[in-house]
């Protein structure tokens, strides 16, 4: 074989390894906004509540995974059904107090749910305090492991077969269980279901608290990752609107394809340019594509 | 015209009167100063009332417009410091400081001021209505609006911070010179400033109301009431909607560029989620439905700010009650301030304007109970 053949078997071997490594560092992405976009989704297509706090409910999330390792000594993995329960709660009081007033005015409940994501952020900043806050590795996954010939840090495939398994949960309350049954029936008709004896307010107020500890799962599992900050919610609650919106609200599906395809993308974009160019493209992609297919990639319904 | 409209455009000029009288009861240069911020920030809030009260648009992006109408008004007084500030040929510091050796192709035409006072305002009425046909024509409505407004706000924060070389980054633009139109020069802290202020909110004010009393107006806020009626009539609805997007935006951007030259800098914070927040907080306050009440809404709403952020105790706790007061008046008060007063207003005039009250009253009823989005 001449040597430049070999060499340029070589690049071709780190070409594909450098792609592999994307496609990784792309799921990890995609993982973390499935997470977050699942419980928006969840609460938006049967409540119609458009819930800006959800952010705060990762900010939560994330806080409540830092107190419980810091007073308490919790590691992060067995404490995160108790954070899940925590954050659920707050969703749970939270729709008790403000958001069930506001069910038939959808435009109000944004303004409402950002109300309480403000009062939300400041109450944290001002009992735990401004600075960064930071989160341990469980240190069972703290190692790195070799996927496809790649080492990957154990921590985010963690993450990703969570994330997956989260979703399957989820579709299987949705669509094997009476709860799910009635869930959808109210989002088909809350009038003809109440008829039949379906206690909407409950189902209603349950769907919002698994929503929310969805979300406060997901800031829990980004706490490690990333530095925790009462303002680190406002991100992903952009991000994850950004997954419904190219999903459409309808499906399951639509979630965990548009969060696969945006996290892969925003990677592959972030890799050859930045951060903030693959964040804008993307979004200019959107706008352009709604005005042709409005009702998302994944959704037959239109957006009125 | 009708009673109740004479009596609106009374109220509407009383007010302007009394805000242009104020210098000459307040001389301290810097309360003349901080008076001027809180005007700046009631026409902010009135232009969001002509998209979201009037039309039904909830723009939570509101401070994009505002943001780039500052940064145009800014890079115009940037140019025209001496030349101690700026670097060789005329580079502005922070340029010389990222190494840029010739200035950029967009800030050329910013040497003319002219240019920039119609930028301030003609950028954000093209960046609105460019995404308004992409948002209005795809008849993407109610609340995936306020969701891709939104978005836009933080795509355009972040580029701005992101692109340091050309627009100052974290920093924004700092060392402006002062605004001079035909050899005079407005001071921030003076008086001219503050009857500049003072005469464009009026205008505005006056320009906007103008725009709902007119035909197109009444087309808006029936698009607000019931967009699929408006359709079957035959109306573009879609046009209608970026021309109300369009105006709000210019109307933004121009307080945007009164923002700089009261401040002096323009800075990525005027584009921030919190300040296109308090806009849409200021509005509920006041009263969405209201241009005067979106605008007393700002003015009340940050003049309070400003009053009790001074002592040490509200200053930490004053963000957690406005999120309260919030919260509160969207659940208990949607028409806000102004939509109490209308109530009194109403009251007064049932008795002897019989006629009229039932017809006016019924363009101002709370739409019908809205679909819900699905």
């Amino acid at each position: 074989m001449p040597p430049t053949a070999r060499i340029s078997k070589k690049a071709a071997c780190r070409m594909a390894e450098a792609i592999i490594t994307q496609i990784i560092t792309g799921l990890s992405i995609s993982s973390i906004l499935l997470l977050v976009a699942l419980g928006l989704a969840i609460i938006y297509g049967t409540t119609g509540v458009i819930n800006l706090a959800h952010g705060e409910f990762v900010m939560l999330g994330a806080y409540t995974a830092w107190a419980l390792q810091t007073f308490i000594g919790i590691g992060l993995i067995e404490s995160l059904v108790l954070i899940f329960m925590c954050v659920a709660l707050f969703g749970w009081i939270i729709e008790r107090i403000v958001i069930r007033h506001l069910y038939d005015r959808p435009l109000d409940t944004i303004l409402a749910t950002w109300g309480v994501g403000i009062m939300a952020q400041q109450a944290i900043r001002l009992i735990a305090g401004g600075e960064l806050r930071y989160v341990e590795m469980p240190s069972s996954l703290g190692s790195s492991i070799s996927l496809f010939g790649i080492e990957t840090s154990a921590f985010r495939i963690f993450v990703l077969v969570l994330a997956v398994a989260l979703f399957g949960v989820t579709w299987y309350l949705m669509y094997r269980t009476s709860f799910g049954m009635k869930l959808r029936a109210i989002t088909q008709n809350r009038e003809v279901a109440s008829a039949f004896g379906i206690n909407s307010n409950r189902i209603y107020s349950l769907t919002f608290a698994y929503g929310a500890g969805l979300a406060g799962l997901a800031g829990a599992l980004v706490s490690p990752l990333k530095s925790v900050s009462p303002e680190m919610g406002t991100t992903y609650v952009v991000d994850a609107f950004m997954v419904v919106v190219l999903g459409g609200v309808e499906s399951l599906v639509g979630t965990i394809a548009s969060s696969a395809i945006l996290g892969e993308v925003t990677g592959f974009l972030a890799f050859y340019t930045d951060d903030t160019i693959a964040k804008a493209t993307v979004f200019f992609a959107i706008v352009i594509l709604i005005r042709f297919r409005p009702q998302g990639l994944f959704s037959t319904k239109d957006r009125s | 015209m009708s009673r109740r409209t004479a009596i609106q455009i009374g109220t509407y000029g009383f007010v302007c009167i009394a805000i242009l009288l104020v210098p000459s009861f307040v001389d301290d240069a810097f309360i003349l100063n901080k008076y001027a911020r809180y005007l700046v920030f009631g026409i902010l809030a009135m232009a969001l009332s002509l998209s979201w009260g009037y039309t039904g648009i909830l723009n939570l992006g509101q401070a994009t417009s505002f943001g780039v109408g500052s940064y145009c008004m800014a890079m115009s007084l940037k140019l025209k410091t001496i030349p101690v500030h700026t670097g060789s040929a005329g580079l502005p510091d922070f340029m010389v400081w990222n190494n840029v050796t010739e200035l950029p192709w967009f800030w050329v035409p910013f040497h003319s001021l002219g240019f920039g006072l119609a930028a301030g305002i003609a950028v954000p009425v093209i960046l609105a209505a460019a995404l308004g046909w992409f948002m209005f024509k795809g008849r993407v409505t109610g609340v995936y609006v306020a969701i891709i407004t939104l978005a836009w706000l933080v795509v355009v924060n972040l580029l701005i911070i992101d692109q340091q070389r050309y627009t100052g980054g974290f920093n924004g633009i700092t060392d402006l010179a002062q605004l001079e139109i035909f050899g005079f020069t407005f001071d921030a802290y003076d008086s001219s400033i503050f009857y500049l202020i003072g005469v464009c909110l009026m205008v505005s004010l006056f320009f906007a109301l103008a725009v709902t009393k007119s035909k197109a107006g009444l087309i808006l806020q029936a698009i607000r009431d019931h967009e699929d009626r408006v359709r079957y009539f035959g109306y573009d609805v879609a046009n209608f909607k970026i021309f109300a997007f369009s105006v709000s935006a210019g109307i933004a951007g121009l307080a945007g560029m009164l923002y700089t030259i009261v401040m002096e800098f323009a800075s990525p914070t005027f584009i921030g989620v919190p300040l296109s927040l308090s806009v849409v907080i200021w509005c509920a306050v006041g009263g969405r439905q209201s241009l005067l009440g979106a605008m007393l809404g700002a003015i009340i709403v940050t003049g309070m700010q400003g009053a009790l952020s001074e002592s040490e105790t509200f200053l930490e706790t004053w963000t957690l009650i406005m999120g309260g007061i919030f919260v509160a008046v969207v659940l208990l008060m949607p028409k806000g301030l102004a939509g109490a007063a209308e109530a009194l207003l109403n009251r007064l005039l049932k008795s002897d304007d019989n006629e009229t009250t039932p017809i006016t009253s019924a363009a101002h009823q709370p739409p019908a109970k809205r679909e819900r989005a699905s």
